[in-house]
Protein backbone atom coordinates (compact mmCIF):
# COMPACT_ATOMS: atom_id res chain seq x y z
CA UNK A 1 0.00 0.00 0.00
CA UNK A 2 1.00 3.38 -1.03
CA UNK A 3 0.85 6.07 1.63
CA UNK A 4 2.54 8.78 -0.16
CA UNK A 5 -0.31 9.22 -2.88
CA UNK A 6 -0.97 12.83 -3.71
CA UNK A 7 -4.76 12.94 -3.67
CA UNK A 8 -6.06 15.77 -6.43
CA UNK A 9 -8.94 17.81 -4.90
CA UNK A 10 -12.37 16.83 -6.08
CA UNK A 11 -13.00 19.90 -7.66
CA UNK A 12 -10.60 18.14 -10.36
CA UNK A 13 -12.98 15.11 -10.79
CA UNK A 14 -10.22 12.76 -11.28
CA UNK A 15 -8.10 10.75 -9.10
CA UNK A 16 -4.56 10.00 -10.02
CA UNK A 17 -3.40 6.64 -11.11
CA UNK A 18 0.10 6.41 -10.49
CA UNK A 19 1.28 5.95 -7.27
CA UNK A 20 -1.71 4.18 -5.74
CA UNK A 21 -1.24 0.39 -5.27
CA UNK A 22 -4.33 -1.47 -5.27
CA UNK A 23 -5.23 -5.19 -3.91
CA UNK A 24 -7.27 -7.65 -5.78
CA UNK A 25 -10.62 -8.24 -4.86
CA UNK A 26 -11.96 -11.28 -4.87
CA UNK A 27 -15.81 -12.22 -5.62
CA UNK A 28 -18.12 -14.52 -5.58
CA UNK A 29 -20.62 -14.79 -8.14
CA UNK A 30 -23.52 -17.32 -7.45
CA UNK A 31 -24.48 -20.62 -6.41
CA UNK A 32 -27.40 -18.84 -6.79
CA UNK A 33 -27.18 -16.20 -9.09
CA UNK A 34 -30.48 -15.80 -11.60
CA UNK A 35 -27.79 -15.15 -14.45
CA UNK A 36 -25.77 -18.80 -13.85
CA UNK A 37 -28.91 -20.69 -15.10
CA UNK A 38 -28.43 -23.54 -12.59
CA UNK A 39 -26.25 -23.59 -9.60
CA UNK A 40 -22.65 -22.37 -9.95
CA UNK A 41 -20.47 -20.82 -8.16
CA UNK A 42 -18.00 -18.49 -9.68
CA UNK A 43 -14.42 -17.09 -8.07
CA UNK A 44 -13.54 -13.89 -9.47
CA UNK A 45 -10.50 -11.71 -8.80
CA UNK A 46 -10.89 -8.38 -10.07
CA UNK A 47 -8.36 -5.88 -10.55
CA UNK A 48 -10.75 -2.64 -11.03
CA UNK A 49 -13.08 -3.85 -13.61
CA UNK A 50 -10.60 -6.19 -15.16
CA UNK A 51 -11.24 -10.01 -14.34
CA UNK A 52 -7.69 -11.29 -13.67
CA UNK A 53 -8.79 -15.08 -12.77
CA UNK A 54 -12.04 -16.62 -13.34
CA UNK A 55 -12.69 -19.85 -11.21
CA UNK A 56 -15.51 -22.41 -11.92
CA UNK A 57 -17.24 -24.08 -8.77
CA UNK A 58 -19.08 -27.52 -10.12
CA UNK A 59 -20.64 -30.30 -8.19
CA UNK A 60 -24.19 -28.05 -6.60
CA UNK A 61 -26.29 -30.43 -8.61
CA UNK A 62 -24.43 -33.45 -8.16
CA UNK A 63 -27.22 -36.39 -8.15
CA UNK A 64 -24.88 -39.83 -8.84
CA UNK A 65 -26.99 -40.10 -12.11
CA UNK A 66 -23.95 -42.63 -13.21
CA UNK A 67 -23.69 -44.82 -9.95
CA UNK A 68 -27.35 -45.05 -9.96
CA UNK A 69 -27.31 -47.23 -13.27
CA UNK A 70 -25.98 -49.66 -11.45
CA UNK A 71 -28.40 -50.24 -8.80
CA UNK A 72 -31.52 -50.34 -11.03
CA UNK A 73 -32.24 -52.54 -14.15
CA UNK A 74 -31.82 -50.43 -17.45
CA UNK A 75 -35.82 -49.98 -17.95
CA UNK A 76 -36.04 -49.18 -14.36
CA UNK A 77 -32.86 -46.69 -15.50
CA UNK A 78 -34.33 -45.68 -18.13
CA UNK A 79 -36.52 -42.31 -16.72
CA UNK A 80 -34.03 -41.07 -14.51
CA UNK A 81 -31.77 -39.67 -17.47
CA UNK A 82 -34.46 -37.24 -18.67
CA UNK A 83 -32.87 -35.50 -15.67
CA UNK A 84 -29.15 -35.49 -17.26
CA UNK A 85 -29.97 -32.47 -19.41
CA UNK A 86 -33.47 -31.53 -18.92
CA UNK A 87 -33.93 -29.26 -21.86
CA UNK A 88 -33.45 -31.45 -24.42
CA UNK A 89 -33.82 -35.01 -23.13
CA UNK A 90 -34.38 -36.73 -26.69
CA UNK A 91 -30.60 -36.67 -27.45
CA UNK A 92 -29.93 -38.32 -23.37
CA UNK A 93 -32.80 -41.29 -24.34
CA UNK A 94 -31.48 -41.78 -27.85
CA UNK A 95 -27.74 -41.78 -26.69
CA UNK A 96 -28.86 -44.67 -24.19
CA UNK A 97 -31.18 -46.55 -26.61
CA UNK A 98 -28.76 -46.76 -29.37
CA UNK A 99 -25.95 -47.68 -26.80
CA UNK A 100 -28.26 -50.76 -25.80
CA UNK A 101 -29.35 -51.69 -29.51
CA UNK A 102 -25.80 -51.46 -30.47
CA UNK A 103 -24.87 -54.20 -27.94
CA UNK A 104 -27.92 -56.21 -28.64
CA UNK A 105 -28.21 -55.70 -31.73
CA UNK A 106 -31.85 -54.94 -31.81
CA UNK A 107 -33.26 -54.09 -35.05
CA UNK A 108 -34.95 -50.65 -35.63
CA UNK A 109 -37.79 -49.76 -37.70
CA UNK A 110 -37.56 -46.90 -40.12
CA UNK A 111 -40.92 -45.72 -38.81
CA UNK A 112 -39.05 -45.52 -35.41
CA UNK A 113 -35.90 -43.98 -36.72
CA UNK A 114 -38.00 -41.33 -38.73
CA UNK A 115 -40.10 -40.02 -35.61
CA UNK A 116 -36.96 -40.02 -33.56
CA UNK A 117 -35.24 -38.05 -36.17
CA UNK A 118 -38.38 -35.29 -35.88
CA UNK A 119 -38.77 -35.42 -32.09
CA UNK A 120 -34.60 -34.94 -31.59
CA UNK A 121 -35.13 -31.96 -34.58
CA UNK A 122 -38.07 -30.22 -32.29
CA UNK A 123 -36.08 -30.59 -29.63
CA UNK A 124 -33.17 -28.60 -30.84
CA UNK A 125 -34.97 -25.94 -31.61
CA UNK A 126 -36.83 -26.00 -27.91
CA UNK A 127 -33.38 -25.79 -26.49
CA UNK A 128 -31.97 -22.99 -28.64
CA UNK A 129 -35.40 -21.03 -28.20
CA UNK A 130 -34.63 -21.28 -24.72
CA UNK A 131 -31.17 -20.37 -25.07
CA UNK A 132 -31.89 -17.03 -27.06
CA UNK A 133 -34.80 -15.70 -24.59
CA UNK A 134 -32.52 -16.21 -21.73
CA UNK A 135 -29.47 -14.76 -23.17
CA UNK A 136 -31.17 -11.91 -23.65
CA UNK A 137 -32.31 -11.89 -20.88
CA UNK A 138 -28.91 -11.73 -19.19
CA UNK A 139 -27.81 -8.87 -21.40
CA UNK A 140 -31.05 -6.60 -20.73
CA UNK A 141 -33.36 -7.84 -22.60
CA UNK A 142 -37.13 -8.62 -21.70
CA UNK A 143 -39.45 -9.31 -24.10
CA UNK A 144 -37.73 -11.71 -26.65
CA UNK A 145 -37.84 -14.20 -24.00
CA UNK A 146 -41.49 -13.79 -24.04
CA UNK A 147 -41.90 -14.38 -27.80
CA UNK A 148 -39.27 -17.48 -27.40
CA UNK A 149 -41.48 -19.00 -25.09
CA UNK A 150 -44.43 -18.82 -26.86
CA UNK A 151 -42.81 -20.72 -29.86
CA UNK A 152 -41.13 -22.92 -27.62
CA UNK A 153 -44.68 -23.57 -25.69
CA UNK A 154 -46.22 -24.41 -29.22
CA UNK A 155 -43.18 -27.12 -29.70
CA UNK A 156 -44.11 -28.72 -25.84
CA UNK A 157 -47.97 -28.93 -26.83
CA UNK A 158 -46.56 -31.53 -29.96
CA UNK A 159 -44.28 -33.41 -27.39
CA UNK A 160 -47.21 -33.61 -24.90
CA UNK A 161 -49.59 -34.92 -27.55
CA UNK A 162 -46.98 -37.77 -28.39
CA UNK A 163 -45.41 -38.70 -25.48
CA UNK A 164 -47.54 -37.19 -22.58
CA UNK A 165 -45.27 -35.27 -21.08
CA UNK A 166 -43.88 -31.81 -21.66
CA UNK A 167 -40.51 -32.14 -20.42
CA UNK A 168 -39.89 -35.07 -19.28
CA UNK A 169 -40.64 -37.64 -22.05
CA UNK A 170 -39.37 -41.31 -21.23
CA UNK A 171 -40.54 -42.09 -24.85
CA UNK A 172 -37.85 -44.25 -26.66
CA UNK A 173 -37.48 -47.57 -25.78
CA UNK A 174 -34.76 -50.13 -27.13
CA UNK A 175 -35.47 -50.93 -30.51
CA UNK A 176 -38.54 -48.68 -30.84
CA UNK A 177 -40.95 -46.18 -28.99
CA UNK A 178 -43.69 -46.44 -26.99
CA UNK A 179 -46.71 -45.98 -29.26
CA UNK A 180 -46.47 -44.55 -32.84
CA UNK A 181 -48.02 -41.14 -33.26
CA UNK A 182 -51.12 -39.84 -32.54
CA UNK A 183 -53.53 -39.50 -35.53
CA UNK A 184 -53.02 -36.08 -37.29
CA UNK A 185 -49.82 -35.23 -35.48
CA UNK A 186 -47.97 -34.57 -38.20
CA UNK A 187 -50.35 -31.87 -39.77
CA UNK A 188 -49.59 -30.13 -36.64
CA UNK A 189 -46.09 -30.45 -36.91
CA UNK A 190 -46.71 -29.11 -40.72
CA UNK A 191 -48.33 -26.29 -39.51
CA UNK A 192 -45.61 -25.50 -36.94
CA UNK A 193 -42.91 -25.55 -39.48
CA UNK A 194 -44.95 -23.07 -42.00
CA UNK A 195 -45.23 -20.82 -39.34
CA UNK A 196 -41.56 -20.88 -37.32
CA UNK A 197 -39.87 -18.92 -40.07
CA UNK A 198 -41.94 -16.06 -39.52
CA UNK A 199 -41.39 -15.84 -35.61
CA UNK A 200 -37.44 -16.45 -36.20
CA UNK A 201 -37.58 -13.28 -38.88
CA UNK A 202 -39.22 -11.45 -36.18
CA UNK A 203 -36.77 -12.44 -33.81
CA UNK A 204 -34.04 -11.46 -36.18
CA UNK A 205 -35.52 -8.02 -36.90
CA UNK A 206 -35.96 -7.09 -32.87
CA UNK A 207 -32.57 -8.25 -32.22
CA UNK A 208 -29.78 -8.83 -34.85
CA UNK A 209 -28.31 -5.93 -35.39
CA UNK A 210 -29.62 -3.76 -32.39
CA UNK A 211 -26.68 -1.67 -31.53
CA UNK A 212 -26.50 -1.95 -27.92
CA UNK A 213 -26.75 -5.75 -29.03
CA UNK A 214 -24.13 -5.60 -31.16
CA UNK A 215 -21.77 -3.24 -28.76
CA UNK A 216 -21.82 -6.22 -26.36
CA UNK A 217 -21.93 -9.28 -28.50
CA UNK A 218 -19.67 -8.50 -31.74
CA UNK A 219 -15.46 -8.84 -30.93
CA UNK A 220 -16.30 -9.93 -27.27
CA UNK A 221 -15.44 -13.33 -26.15
CA UNK A 222 -13.10 -14.78 -29.40
CA UNK A 223 -12.44 -18.23 -29.54
CA UNK A 224 -9.88 -19.25 -31.89
CA UNK A 225 -10.19 -22.52 -33.19
CA UNK A 226 -6.81 -24.19 -32.06
CA UNK A 227 -7.87 -23.10 -28.62
CA UNK A 228 -11.50 -24.74 -29.27
CA UNK A 229 -10.14 -28.19 -30.35
CA UNK A 230 -7.53 -28.09 -27.25
CA UNK A 231 -10.41 -27.67 -24.94
CA UNK A 232 -12.89 -29.85 -26.29
CA UNK A 233 -14.89 -27.45 -26.86
CA UNK A 234 -17.98 -28.84 -29.13
CA UNK A 235 -21.47 -27.78 -30.98
CA UNK A 236 -22.43 -24.42 -31.81
CA UNK A 237 -19.45 -22.94 -29.89
CA UNK A 238 -17.06 -24.88 -31.69
CA UNK A 239 -18.90 -24.18 -34.97
CA UNK A 240 -18.97 -20.76 -34.54
CA UNK A 241 -15.13 -20.47 -34.53
CA UNK A 242 -15.21 -21.85 -38.46
CA UNK A 243 -14.24 -25.49 -37.61
CA UNK A 244 -16.46 -27.73 -39.43
CA UNK A 245 -17.19 -30.81 -37.11
CA UNK A 246 -20.60 -32.03 -36.76
CA UNK A 247 -21.53 -35.86 -35.35
CA UNK A 248 -24.80 -35.45 -38.11
CA UNK A 249 -22.51 -34.61 -40.87
CA UNK A 250 -19.15 -36.80 -39.69
CA UNK A 251 -20.47 -39.98 -38.25
CA UNK A 252 -24.26 -39.90 -39.68
CA UNK A 253 -26.54 -41.68 -36.90
CA UNK A 254 -30.22 -42.31 -36.78
CA UNK A 255 -30.98 -41.41 -40.64
CA UNK A 256 -29.46 -38.21 -40.63
CA UNK A 257 -27.41 -39.59 -44.11
CA UNK A 258 -31.19 -39.78 -45.97
CA UNK A 259 -31.68 -35.90 -45.17
CA UNK A 260 -29.93 -32.85 -46.55
CA UNK A 261 -29.25 -29.90 -44.69
CA UNK A 262 -26.09 -27.33 -44.25
CA UNK A 263 -23.90 -27.33 -41.13
CA UNK A 264 -23.68 -23.43 -40.38
CA UNK A 265 -20.61 -22.24 -39.77
CA UNK A 266 -18.97 -18.83 -38.37
CA UNK A 267 -15.92 -17.02 -38.95
CA UNK A 268 -15.25 -15.15 -36.48
CA UNK A 269 -15.58 -16.98 -33.08
CA UNK A 270 -17.08 -14.05 -30.57
CA UNK A 271 -20.61 -13.89 -29.36
CA UNK A 272 -22.15 -12.74 -32.32
CA UNK A 273 -20.61 -15.61 -33.96
CA UNK A 274 -22.32 -17.75 -31.35
CA UNK A 275 -25.72 -16.47 -31.83
CA UNK A 276 -25.85 -16.30 -35.70
CA UNK A 277 -25.08 -19.58 -35.67
CA UNK A 278 -28.01 -20.91 -33.76
CA UNK A 279 -30.59 -18.85 -35.31
CA UNK A 280 -29.40 -20.67 -38.22
CA UNK A 281 -29.15 -24.24 -37.04
CA UNK A 282 -33.04 -23.69 -35.74
CA UNK A 283 -33.54 -22.89 -39.59
CA UNK A 284 -31.46 -26.23 -40.65
CA UNK A 285 -33.59 -28.33 -38.00
CA UNK A 286 -36.66 -26.98 -39.62
CA UNK A 287 -35.46 -27.82 -43.26
CA UNK A 288 -34.20 -31.44 -41.86
CA UNK A 289 -37.91 -31.98 -39.94
CA UNK A 290 -40.02 -30.76 -43.04
CA UNK A 291 -37.51 -33.85 -45.07
CA UNK A 292 -38.47 -36.07 -42.09
CA UNK A 293 -42.69 -35.15 -42.49
CA UNK A 294 -42.41 -35.71 -45.96
CA UNK A 295 -40.64 -38.82 -46.47
CA UNK A 296 -42.01 -40.52 -43.13
CA UNK A 297 -42.63 -44.13 -44.38
CA UNK A 298 -46.28 -45.01 -43.94
CA UNK A 299 -47.23 -41.77 -43.57
CA UNK A 300 -49.81 -40.41 -41.22
CA UNK A 301 -51.03 -42.55 -38.22
CA UNK A 302 -54.40 -42.29 -39.52
CA UNK A 303 -53.81 -43.59 -43.51
CA UNK A 304 -51.47 -46.37 -41.92
CA UNK A 305 -54.69 -47.59 -39.78
CA UNK A 306 -57.16 -47.35 -43.03
CA UNK A 307 -54.63 -49.22 -44.68
CA UNK A 308 -54.40 -51.91 -42.19
CA UNK A 309 -58.28 -52.09 -41.67
CA UNK A 310 -58.69 -52.89 -45.27
CA UNK A 311 -56.59 -55.94 -44.94
CA UNK A 312 -53.01 -54.38 -46.51
CA UNK A 313 -50.33 -56.66 -45.77
CA UNK A 314 -47.77 -54.31 -46.58
CA UNK A 315 -48.96 -51.73 -43.99
CA UNK A 316 -47.91 -54.68 -41.20
CA UNK A 317 -44.08 -54.32 -43.08
CA UNK A 318 -41.94 -54.70 -40.06
CA UNK A 319 -40.49 -51.30 -41.10
CA UNK A 320 -43.78 -49.56 -40.08
CA UNK A 321 -44.23 -50.79 -37.12
CA UNK A 322 -43.30 -49.06 -33.61
CA UNK A 323 -41.20 -51.75 -32.40
CA UNK A 324 -38.57 -54.26 -34.26
CA UNK A 325 -38.92 -56.79 -32.01
CA UNK A 326 -40.90 -56.61 -28.59
CA UNK A 327 -38.66 -57.31 -25.52
CA UNK A 328 -40.05 -57.90 -22.15
CA UNK A 329 -38.90 -54.93 -20.05
CA UNK A 330 -39.74 -56.06 -16.95
CA UNK A 331 -37.17 -59.28 -17.38
CA UNK A 332 -34.97 -57.99 -19.85
CA UNK A 333 -31.51 -59.27 -19.75
CA UNK A 334 -29.17 -57.58 -22.34
CA UNK A 335 -25.66 -59.32 -23.59
CA UNK A 336 -22.51 -59.34 -22.71
CA UNK A 337 -20.64 -56.14 -24.72
CA UNK A 338 -19.77 -52.49 -24.34
CA UNK A 339 -20.68 -49.36 -26.82
CA UNK A 340 -20.55 -45.90 -27.25
CA UNK A 341 -22.73 -43.73 -28.82
CA UNK A 342 -21.74 -39.75 -29.35
CA UNK A 343 -24.85 -37.74 -30.66
CA UNK A 344 -25.19 -34.14 -31.60
CA UNK A 345 -27.25 -32.24 -28.62
CA UNK A 346 -28.12 -28.68 -28.72
CA UNK A 347 -24.78 -27.98 -26.69
CA UNK A 348 -22.37 -30.18 -28.75
CA UNK A 349 -21.12 -34.09 -28.24
CA UNK A 350 -23.78 -36.12 -26.11
CA UNK A 351 -21.94 -39.63 -25.24
CA UNK A 352 -23.21 -42.32 -23.67
CA UNK A 353 -20.60 -45.21 -22.61
CA UNK A 354 -22.39 -48.17 -21.64
CA UNK A 355 -20.64 -51.76 -20.50
CA UNK A 356 -23.04 -54.54 -19.75
CA UNK A 357 -22.10 -57.79 -17.92
CA UNK A 358 -25.34 -60.17 -18.90
CA UNK A 359 -27.33 -59.15 -15.79
CA UNK A 360 -30.49 -56.59 -16.53
CA UNK A 361 -28.06 -53.76 -14.65
CA UNK A 362 -25.26 -52.65 -16.63
CA UNK A 363 -22.19 -52.53 -15.34
CA UNK A 364 -21.15 -48.81 -15.78
CA UNK A 365 -22.65 -45.97 -17.95
CA UNK A 366 -20.72 -43.04 -18.48
CA UNK A 367 -22.06 -39.67 -19.45
CA UNK A 368 -19.93 -37.23 -21.53
CA UNK A 369 -21.57 -34.20 -21.21
CA UNK A 370 -21.02 -31.62 -23.58
CA UNK A 371 -21.55 -28.42 -21.14
CA UNK A 372 -18.82 -29.71 -19.07
CA UNK A 373 -16.06 -29.49 -21.98
CA UNK A 374 -18.19 -26.42 -23.12
CA UNK A 375 -17.53 -24.80 -19.58
CA UNK A 376 -13.40 -25.38 -19.02
CA UNK A 377 -13.29 -22.51 -21.42
CA UNK A 378 -14.61 -19.99 -19.24
CA UNK A 379 -11.34 -19.30 -17.78
CA UNK A 380 -9.53 -18.55 -20.80
CA UNK A 381 -11.44 -16.83 -21.81
CA UNK A 382 -12.42 -14.42 -18.82
CA UNK A 383 -8.64 -13.55 -18.05
CA UNK A 384 -7.97 -9.95 -18.75
CA UNK A 385 -11.73 -9.16 -20.23
CA UNK A 386 -13.73 -6.51 -18.66
CA UNK A 387 -16.16 -7.54 -15.33
CA UNK A 388 -19.67 -6.95 -17.14
CA UNK A 389 -18.61 -9.11 -20.04
CA UNK A 390 -18.84 -12.22 -17.81
CA UNK A 391 -22.52 -12.40 -18.06
CA UNK A 392 -22.39 -11.96 -22.18
CA UNK A 393 -19.49 -14.64 -22.84
CA UNK A 394 -20.90 -17.38 -20.00
CA UNK A 395 -23.96 -16.61 -21.58
CA UNK A 396 -22.95 -17.36 -25.51
CA UNK A 397 -21.43 -20.72 -24.72
CA UNK A 398 -25.16 -22.46 -23.98
CA UNK A 399 -23.75 -24.23 -20.50
CA UNK A 400 -26.64 -26.14 -18.56
CA UNK A 401 -25.48 -27.08 -15.20
CA UNK A 402 -27.14 -30.54 -14.28
CA UNK A 403 -25.43 -31.67 -17.66
CA UNK A 404 -22.42 -30.70 -16.06
CA UNK A 405 -22.83 -31.92 -12.79
CA UNK A 406 -24.55 -35.24 -13.37
CA UNK B 1 -18.58 7.07 -40.12
CA UNK B 2 -20.51 7.88 -36.60
CA UNK B 3 -23.06 9.56 -37.95
CA UNK B 4 -23.71 6.40 -40.11
CA UNK B 5 -23.71 4.50 -36.97
CA UNK B 6 -26.11 6.51 -34.86
CA UNK B 7 -28.67 6.75 -37.74
CA UNK B 8 -28.49 3.20 -38.66
CA UNK B 9 -28.68 2.37 -34.54
CA UNK B 10 -32.26 4.72 -34.79
CA UNK B 11 -33.36 3.02 -37.24
CA UNK B 12 -32.61 -0.74 -36.25
CA UNK B 13 -34.26 0.06 -32.68
CA UNK B 14 -37.79 2.01 -34.69
CA UNK B 15 -37.45 -1.37 -36.70
CA UNK B 16 -37.18 -3.56 -33.15
CA UNK B 17 -39.96 -0.97 -31.70
CA UNK B 18 -42.47 -1.90 -34.60
CA UNK B 19 -41.85 -5.36 -34.83
CA UNK B 20 -42.55 -5.66 -30.57
CA UNK B 21 -45.49 -2.81 -31.56
CA UNK B 22 -46.89 -5.54 -33.72
CA UNK B 23 -48.23 -7.79 -30.84
CA UNK B 24 -50.88 -5.47 -29.53
CA UNK B 25 -53.09 -6.20 -32.67
CA UNK B 26 -52.03 -9.91 -32.26
CA UNK B 27 -54.88 -12.24 -29.84
CA UNK B 28 -53.32 -13.68 -26.50
CA UNK B 29 -51.87 -16.51 -26.26
CA UNK B 30 -52.03 -17.37 -22.45
CA UNK B 31 -55.08 -18.80 -20.62
CA UNK B 32 -56.64 -17.61 -17.85
CA UNK B 33 -55.52 -21.12 -15.91
CA UNK B 34 -57.88 -21.76 -12.99
CA UNK B 35 -61.19 -20.11 -14.62
CA UNK B 36 -59.55 -22.06 -17.80
CA UNK B 37 -58.47 -25.13 -18.20
CA UNK B 38 -55.93 -26.81 -20.43
CA UNK B 39 -56.67 -29.44 -22.82
CA UNK B 40 -54.49 -31.65 -21.93
CA UNK B 41 -53.39 -35.20 -24.37
CA UNK B 42 -55.13 -38.27 -23.75
CA UNK B 43 -51.65 -39.51 -23.55
CA UNK B 44 -50.73 -37.25 -20.51
CA UNK B 45 -48.99 -38.31 -17.42
CA UNK B 46 -50.80 -37.10 -14.29
CA UNK B 47 -51.86 -38.93 -11.35
CA UNK B 48 -52.13 -42.89 -11.10
CA UNK B 49 -55.56 -44.43 -10.84
CA UNK B 50 -56.43 -48.11 -10.64
CA UNK B 51 -59.11 -49.57 -13.10
CA UNK B 52 -61.55 -52.31 -12.17
CA UNK B 53 -63.75 -54.30 -14.17
CA UNK B 54 -66.98 -53.40 -15.67
CA UNK B 55 -68.48 -54.84 -12.12
CA UNK B 56 -66.13 -52.51 -10.16
CA UNK B 57 -64.46 -55.77 -8.49
CA UNK B 58 -60.17 -55.28 -8.21
CA UNK B 59 -58.82 -56.00 -12.04
CA UNK B 60 -55.10 -55.98 -10.63
CA UNK B 61 -54.08 -59.38 -10.40
CA UNK B 62 -51.04 -58.24 -7.54
CA UNK B 63 -48.16 -59.39 -9.82
CA UNK B 64 -46.13 -56.80 -9.05
CA UNK B 65 -44.45 -55.71 -12.51
CA UNK B 66 -44.89 -52.13 -11.97
CA UNK B 67 -43.05 -52.34 -8.43
CA UNK B 68 -40.69 -54.09 -10.19
CA UNK B 69 -40.17 -50.91 -12.78
CA UNK B 70 -40.46 -48.20 -10.53
CA UNK B 71 -37.28 -45.72 -10.00
CA UNK B 72 -38.94 -44.33 -7.12
CA UNK B 73 -37.84 -47.67 -5.02
CA UNK B 74 -40.85 -48.42 -2.75
CA UNK B 75 -43.08 -46.27 -4.09
CA UNK B 76 -45.88 -49.06 -5.30
CA UNK B 77 -46.54 -51.30 -2.21
CA UNK B 78 -48.48 -54.22 -2.49
CA UNK B 79 -49.74 -57.32 -0.39
CA UNK B 80 -51.86 -60.34 -1.84
CA UNK B 81 -52.86 -63.42 -1.21
CA UNK B 82 -54.75 -66.50 -3.10
CA UNK B 83 -58.37 -67.30 -1.90
CA UNK B 84 -59.91 -71.09 -2.11
CA UNK B 85 -60.26 -70.59 -5.71
CA UNK B 86 -56.59 -69.76 -6.03
CA UNK B 87 -57.92 -65.88 -7.44
CA UNK B 88 -55.80 -63.00 -6.28
CA UNK B 89 -57.04 -61.16 -3.49
CA UNK B 90 -55.15 -57.58 -3.16
CA UNK B 91 -54.75 -56.61 0.89
CA UNK B 92 -53.30 -53.13 0.63
CA UNK B 93 -51.96 -51.39 -2.92
CA UNK B 94 -51.03 -48.01 -2.19
CA UNK B 95 -48.85 -45.35 -4.07
CA UNK B 96 -46.71 -42.25 -2.72
CA UNK B 97 -48.00 -39.83 -5.21
CA UNK B 98 -45.40 -37.32 -2.99
CA UNK B 99 -42.39 -39.15 -4.41
CA UNK B 100 -43.56 -39.96 -7.98
CA UNK B 101 -41.97 -38.89 -10.92
CA UNK B 102 -44.99 -39.69 -13.45
CA UNK B 103 -42.61 -41.15 -15.74
CA UNK B 104 -45.24 -43.92 -16.89
CA UNK B 105 -43.15 -47.43 -16.36
CA UNK B 106 -45.65 -48.94 -14.41
CA UNK B 107 -48.72 -48.37 -17.33
CA UNK B 108 -46.72 -49.93 -19.98
CA UNK B 109 -45.64 -53.17 -18.36
CA UNK B 110 -48.91 -53.96 -16.50
CA UNK B 111 -50.04 -57.28 -18.29
CA UNK B 112 -53.86 -56.30 -17.46
CA UNK B 113 -54.34 -53.00 -18.25
CA UNK B 114 -55.25 -51.69 -14.95
CA UNK B 115 -52.84 -49.30 -13.68
CA UNK B 116 -53.07 -46.01 -15.65
CA UNK B 117 -52.74 -42.26 -15.50
CA UNK B 118 -55.27 -39.63 -15.47
CA UNK B 119 -55.41 -36.61 -16.63
CA UNK B 120 -55.51 -34.95 -12.97
CA UNK B 121 -52.28 -32.61 -12.43
CA UNK B 122 -53.75 -30.76 -9.39
CA UNK B 123 -52.00 -32.68 -6.34
CA UNK B 124 -51.19 -30.33 -3.66
CA UNK B 125 -52.18 -30.85 -0.39
CA UNK B 126 -51.25 -30.02 3.03
CA UNK B 127 -49.63 -32.97 4.11
CA UNK B 128 -47.23 -35.76 3.42
CA UNK B 129 -49.51 -38.65 4.59
CA UNK B 130 -52.60 -37.55 2.42
CA UNK B 131 -50.22 -37.92 -0.85
CA UNK B 132 -50.23 -41.75 0.03
CA UNK B 133 -53.42 -43.07 -1.58
CA UNK B 134 -54.67 -46.74 -1.15
CA UNK B 135 -56.68 -49.18 -2.98
CA UNK B 136 -59.87 -47.36 -2.29
CA UNK B 137 -58.66 -43.75 -3.41
CA UNK B 138 -56.88 -45.31 -6.52
CA UNK B 139 -59.24 -47.38 -8.10
CA UNK B 140 -62.64 -45.89 -10.27
CA UNK B 141 -65.61 -47.29 -10.29
CA UNK B 142 -66.50 -50.21 -12.83
CA UNK B 143 -68.16 -46.86 -14.69
CA UNK B 144 -65.75 -44.97 -14.81
CA UNK B 145 -63.53 -47.92 -15.93
CA UNK B 146 -65.68 -48.39 -18.98
CA UNK B 147 -65.61 -44.78 -20.05
CA UNK B 148 -62.02 -44.81 -19.67
CA UNK B 149 -61.17 -47.83 -21.78
CA UNK B 150 -63.51 -46.26 -24.28
CA UNK B 151 -61.57 -42.92 -24.37
CA UNK B 152 -58.34 -44.27 -24.36
CA UNK B 153 -59.07 -46.86 -27.21
CA UNK B 154 -58.21 -49.48 -25.18
CA UNK B 155 -60.47 -53.06 -25.27
CA UNK B 156 -63.68 -53.33 -23.00
CA UNK B 157 -63.04 -56.15 -20.19
CA UNK B 158 -64.57 -59.37 -20.67
CA UNK B 159 -65.25 -61.71 -18.12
Amino acid sequence: MSTTANFPTTSQGVFLEKDIDTNDMVVNIGPQHPSTHGVLRLITTLDGELVKEIEPVIGYLHRSKEKMAESRSLFQYQPTIDRVEYLSSFFDHYAFVAALEKIADLHVPKRVQYIRMITMELNRITSHLLWFGTYLLDLGATSPMFYAFREREKILSLFEDLTGARMMYNYYRFGGVVADMPEGWLDKVRAFLDEAPKRFDEYEAIVSKNPIFLDRTMGIGIIQPEVAIQYGVTGPTLRASGVNLDQRKANPYCCYDEVEFDVPLGTKGDCYDRFVVRMQEMRESLKIIRQAVDNMPGGDTADLNKRRESGDETANDVELQTYGKKINLITYKPPKGEAMVTVESPRGFLGCYMITDGTPKAYRIKWRGASFSNLSILPELMRGRLFPDLMSIFGSIDVILPEVDR
Amino acid sequence: MTDNKVLSGIVEIGRGMATVGKHLFRPPVTLEYPEVMPELSKRFHGRLCLLTKSSGEDLCIGCQACARVCPCGDLIQIEMHRDDKKQPVIDRFTIDIGRCIFCGNCTEVCPVDCIKMLNDFELADYSREALVLDKSGLSLSGEESDKYRKEHGLEPHVE
